[in-house]
């Protein structure tokens, strides 16, 4: 079955609107969610600037990510499998996560050797 | 992907580390410092609710919260400029004595910490507004946005009434403290009505089911019984205990599955919180141990004795009226005035309890409040004088109440006018 990653970017300043109370109610439905049969894996990332390489001239330049100036941070990832996009939208809707920033799908390339 | 036996949230765990993390971080900066204490815990838990749904839950959630808010507050003080030169003096401060904290090896101190800070939220400078939302926000862990809901108020006139509050603690100095021997009975007494106000705040029935409402009322009820448990405590803090907790035992039959108020008297006693009831009484049993009789006293007295009736019919009548004959010994309180002029109608009948509404009808202090006139209308249509009772359900009608009060003036009304269609 076709795999996909959901990238979800946070929103800071909606985060910061919800009470503790509301904040454990999400982390409880996202853990609800998390442990159902279709994903497969998944991992937080660092709420740091994180590093940016790219070319500069003919240099190289090493910078700060501009991610904390973003209003949405990438806070993590998962993976889910799916039967196609349409599944996998439909399975990503129940994420807590609308309201709180964006998911963005796309979808595992598998090479046939 | 989550094994199973992994760690679950207790109920409400947010909210409660929340305060109690508060509550320890301001003990160790000072009164002075309490937005710093708020920040590092509102941290802590963004924190926890932006890692956990990819990591899972620590092993230990409460730890993990203590020591990411206490990480937080050192940084901040290190990397703000505001607190230069004080900033050495404040992380020594953080470090000192924090480890068994974060070890969660203290569970008397956090308590003490927490203890301290309710007294310094109901602290008599601050007016009875500010004290109950300083001690939702501080103690409670209620956000202003939840604070706002349980008040109907705006969150800005709630965020302007914490920003004061806390301008005034600073200024004025109002230290953590426990207060001194001579004050205690006073500031004992200061915090006790902050406790009812802010589960009276609760209590109030409003349409909709906001669960929020009842987690106001039980967080009185937790504070009552921390008080009532340390070396604060006295025969009225478990009487006022008492009192709550028999009054939070009816809110699950309080209302129906409409929406709409259920009497006293016509709740079904099945629906009741057995579990609260048993508390009430074992609390109400510590508090006449003693000596001491307090208004606390005489109101779980009245709670008491509704919630020991066998059946809304076999309600204690006759010795309710005598407690608020004792309770009006007591008090002034046009409030209870009314309450007992209700209960003279089941003891006396309608003409007496007119009588005893007479005398509060020019009181200012009941100018707004529907119960006057619903209790009016309810006695006049008992006598059967109907103008007078439809008259004073409309009066009713035009004060400040909510949408449940209101439906229920509503259908007095319809009664009284159907028996009386000319009018």
């Amino acid at each position: 079955m076709p795999q996909y990653v959901l990238l979800l970017h946070s929103d800071g300043e909606a985060w910061k609107k919800l009470s503790p109370e509301e904040m454990q109610k999400k982390v409880e439905k996202y853990l609800a969610w998390r442990n159902k049969p279709f994903v497969v894996g998944g991992a937080g990332l660092v709420r740091d600037t994180g590093r940016v390489i790219r070319a500069k001239g003919d240099d190289v330049s090493v910078t700060e990510g501009p991610f904390s100036e973003s209003a949405e941070v990438m806070g993590g990832f998962y993976t889910i499998e799916a039967a196609g996009y349409d599944e996998a939208v439909k399975l990503s809707l129940d994420i807590p996560h609308i309201g709180l920033g964006t998911i963005e799908i796309r979808q595992v390339m598998v090479y046939n050797t | 992907m989550q094994e199973s036996g992994s760690p679950v949230l207790l109920e409400h765990l947010f909210r409660r580390e929340c305060g109690r993390i508060v509550a320890w971080l301001a003990g160790l900066l000072g009164s002075a410092h309490l937005q710093l204490a708020e920040d590092a815990a509102q941290e802590a838990m963004l924190r926890a609710a932006q890692t956990w749904p990819f990591q899972g839950i620590p092993q230990k959630p409460e730890a993990w919260l203590f020591r990411t808010a206490h990480n937080y507050a050192i940084s901040s003080v290190r990397r703000t400029t505001v607190f230069s030169s004080k900033a050495d003096a404040l992380v020594a401060a953080l470090e000192s004595g924090a480890q068994p904290i974060l070890d969660l090896d203290a569970e008397q101190s956090l308590r003490d910490d927490e203890l301290r800070m309710v007294f310094m939220c109901c602290h008599p400078k601050l007016v009875p507004d500010a004290q109950v939302a300083l001690s939702l926000k501080l103690v409670g862990g209620f956000s202003k946005e939840e604070i706002a809901r349980i008040f109907f108020s705006e969150p800005s006139t709630i965020a302007q009434r914490l920003v004061r509050a806390k301008r005034l603690i600073r200024e004025q100095k109002v230290a953590l403290t426990m207060p001194s021997k001579g004050q205690l009975e006073e500031r004992v007494n200061s915090v006790l009505k902050v406790i009812y106000l802010m589960f009276s705040g609760g209590y109030a029935a409003h349409a909709g089911e906001d669960l929020i409402r009842v987690d106001v009322c039980l967080e009185a009820l937790r504070l009552g019984r921390l008080v009532a448990s340390s070396s604060m405590g006295a025969p009225r803090v478990d009487a006022l205990v008492a009192l709550m907790a028999l009054q939070a035992a009816r809110l699950p039959a309080r209302m129906d599955a409409a929406g709409d108020l259920v009497l006293l008297e016509e709740q079904d006693r099945k629906a009741w919180d057995d579990d609260l009831i048993a508390l009430g009484f074992s609390y109400f049993d510590r508090s006449i141990a003693g000596e001491e009789i307090s208004e606390w006293h005489v109101q779980a007295a009245i709670a008491a004795t509704y919630a020991s009736a066998a059946s809304s019919t076999e309600i204690d009548w006759v010795s309710i009226l005598g407690h608020y004959d004792q309770l009006m010994e007591m008090t002034d309180s046009p409030v209870v005035a009314l309450n007992r002029a209700v209960v003279v109608m089941k003891v006396h009948g309608a003409e007496a309890s007119l009588a005893a509404l007479t005398p509060l009808a020019g009181n200012n202090a009941l100018q707004k409040y529907h119960l006057l006139p619903a209790t009016q209308g309810h006695v006049l249509a008992a006598l059967g004088r109907l103008d007078e009772a439809r008259a004073a359900f409309l009066a009713a009608l035009e004060c400040d109440c909510t949408l449940p009060e209101k439906r229920f003036l509503q259908r007095q009304l319809a009664t009284v006018s159907m028996l009386h269609p000319s009018s």
